[in-house]
């Protein structure tokens, strides 16, 4: 089986299509995976902390799947690695996201729902929620705490003259721990660096390009919502679709209070792989 | 104790993928679109040049369901656009209906593509018509 592993990586590459990725790593737009497709990707974010504290890099896969065109799917696994403290897995993740409206308004809607089993160790900062700081505990510590938390998002989106406005609102729900609901917030623009495609095939070209910028951070939660405590980011965000098959982005994130971590440092790639199901299904034996 | 969220987000997530998703596909008579924007030209009408850009992003986007010639894959029961049914409708009824798409009926929205590459699909579109061979690189 082990063996039937990376065969299967490779006929799902083989047929990969264009990503046609939103260049944003924690905000969410409108637009939902395409129905029957299978995107594939990995992620990092690094995290750069004051003096004192130990730099850590903590990457998370994603695959995200379209059951159909209103409905978005997605698992994540994540883990992390600090220095002189080791790495450690720290646990899954299974969203939803739903369109409610068939058709595309000047502000369009999307629900986000979310179960976490997550360790306390997490670092990949997917969002930032309440009062979420500076890694203070070690990895001995934190990753032994399991936390069962429930996330719903309200995802309101834009297209306008070829820019993408984005805005969420969060609120998160601990089930393992007497901490309220936590709130955060993240808000997105981006354009294409080009806003026609060439006719030839090319790497390089402006309009493979999508550049933007994220605002994201905490609010604080029920016994004390507001700014007080929480940290926030600012982050340029930039993705490049290398080929037809593929997608790279990176985000440098500066934290803008005190309990920000002072540098994030964020990386993906991302694959589309089209008729998704079909393919996995033949795999194990299931009628083309 | 950890493997069960696990297992469960697994079977969660690859129970519906094995189920598939499309419908047999059948002509939409509800999907049309509104008088005003179906009487919006082509801006790229004039630039024929365009075309090539068009058939690049028709590879990328859209030949998954519609195929390379656009008759439509019957196994994704996607709109043959090479028919009349389609080729007939103005340039400005397809561009609303490549923004917007329709769900109920598996065709996704394409907002995300810049506004002139929609409209450069269409070119590229309208050298689909039967018995014409489509534009080459």
């Amino acid at each position: 089986m082990p063996r039937a592993v990376p065969l299967l990586w490779l006929a799902l590459a083989a047929t990969a299509l264009p990503a046609q990725e939103s260049p944003y790593f924690v905000t969410y737009d409108h637009h939902l995976e395409e129905p029957g497709n299978l995107e594939i990707s990995t992620f990092s974010t690094t995290g750069i902390p004051r003096s004192g504290q130990n730099l850590f890099f903590a990457p998370y896969g994603e695959f995200e799947y379209g059951l159909t065109a209103r409905w978005t799917t997605e698992l994540y696994l994540e883990g992390q690695a600090t220095s002189g403290e080791g790495g450690l897995f720290t646990g899954v993740r299974f969203e939803n996201r739903f369109r409610p409206l068939k058709r595309e308004y000047p502000v369009n809607p999307v629900l986000y729902l979310e179960y976490e089993h997550t360790s306390e160790g997490s670092r990949i900062l997917k969002e930032v929620v309440g009062n979420d700081g500076d890694v203070v505990d070690s990895n001995s510590l934190a990753g032994g705490v399991w936390n069962n938390e429930l996330e719903a998002k309200l995802i309101l989106s834009s297209n306008r003259h070829d820019w993408n406005l984005a805005g969420n609102f969060i609120a998160e729900k601990n089930f393992s721990a007497h901490e309220g609901v936590e709130f955060g917030y993240a808000l997105g623009a981006s354009r294409p660096l080009a806003t026609m495609a060439s006719g030839g095939d090319c790497v390089w070209c402006r309009e493979n390009f999508v550049a933007g910028i994220e605002l994201y951070g905490g609010l604080g939660t029920t016994y004390g919502f507001g700014l007080h405590d929480t940290s926030h980011y600012i982050a340029p965000v930039v993705s490049w679709q290398v080929g037809n098959s593929s997608t790279l982005s990176f985000s440098p994130a500066i934290g803008l209070t005190r309990q920000s971590t002072p540098l994030l440092l964020r990386l993906g790639y991302s694959y589309e792989v089209r008729d998704a199901a079909r393919k996995i299904a033949r795999w194990f034996g299931g009628r083309p | 104790m950890r493997s069960r969220p696990l297992t469960a987000a697994g079977l969660l997530l690859l129970a519906p993928m094995l189920c598939g998703q499309n419908t047999a596909y059948q002509p939409d008579p509800a999907w049309h679109a509104p008088l005003e924007a179906a009487a919006r030209p082509n801006p790229l009408a004039h630039r024929q040049a365009a075309m090539a850009g068009g058939r690049k992003l028709f590879q990328r986007n859209c030949v998954e369901c519609h195929g390379e010639d656009g008759s439509g894959l019957v196994r994704k029961h996607a709109a043959d656009l090479q028919l009349p049914i389609v080729q007939e409708q103005t340039d400005g009824a397809l561009f609303w209906k490549i923004t917007n798409g329709n769900p109920d009926r598996g065709m996704p929205s394409f907002s995300r593509l810049p506004e002139a590459e929609r409209w450069q699909i269409i070119l590229y579109l309208r050298s689909l018509k039967a018995g014409r061979a489509p534009v080459p690189n």
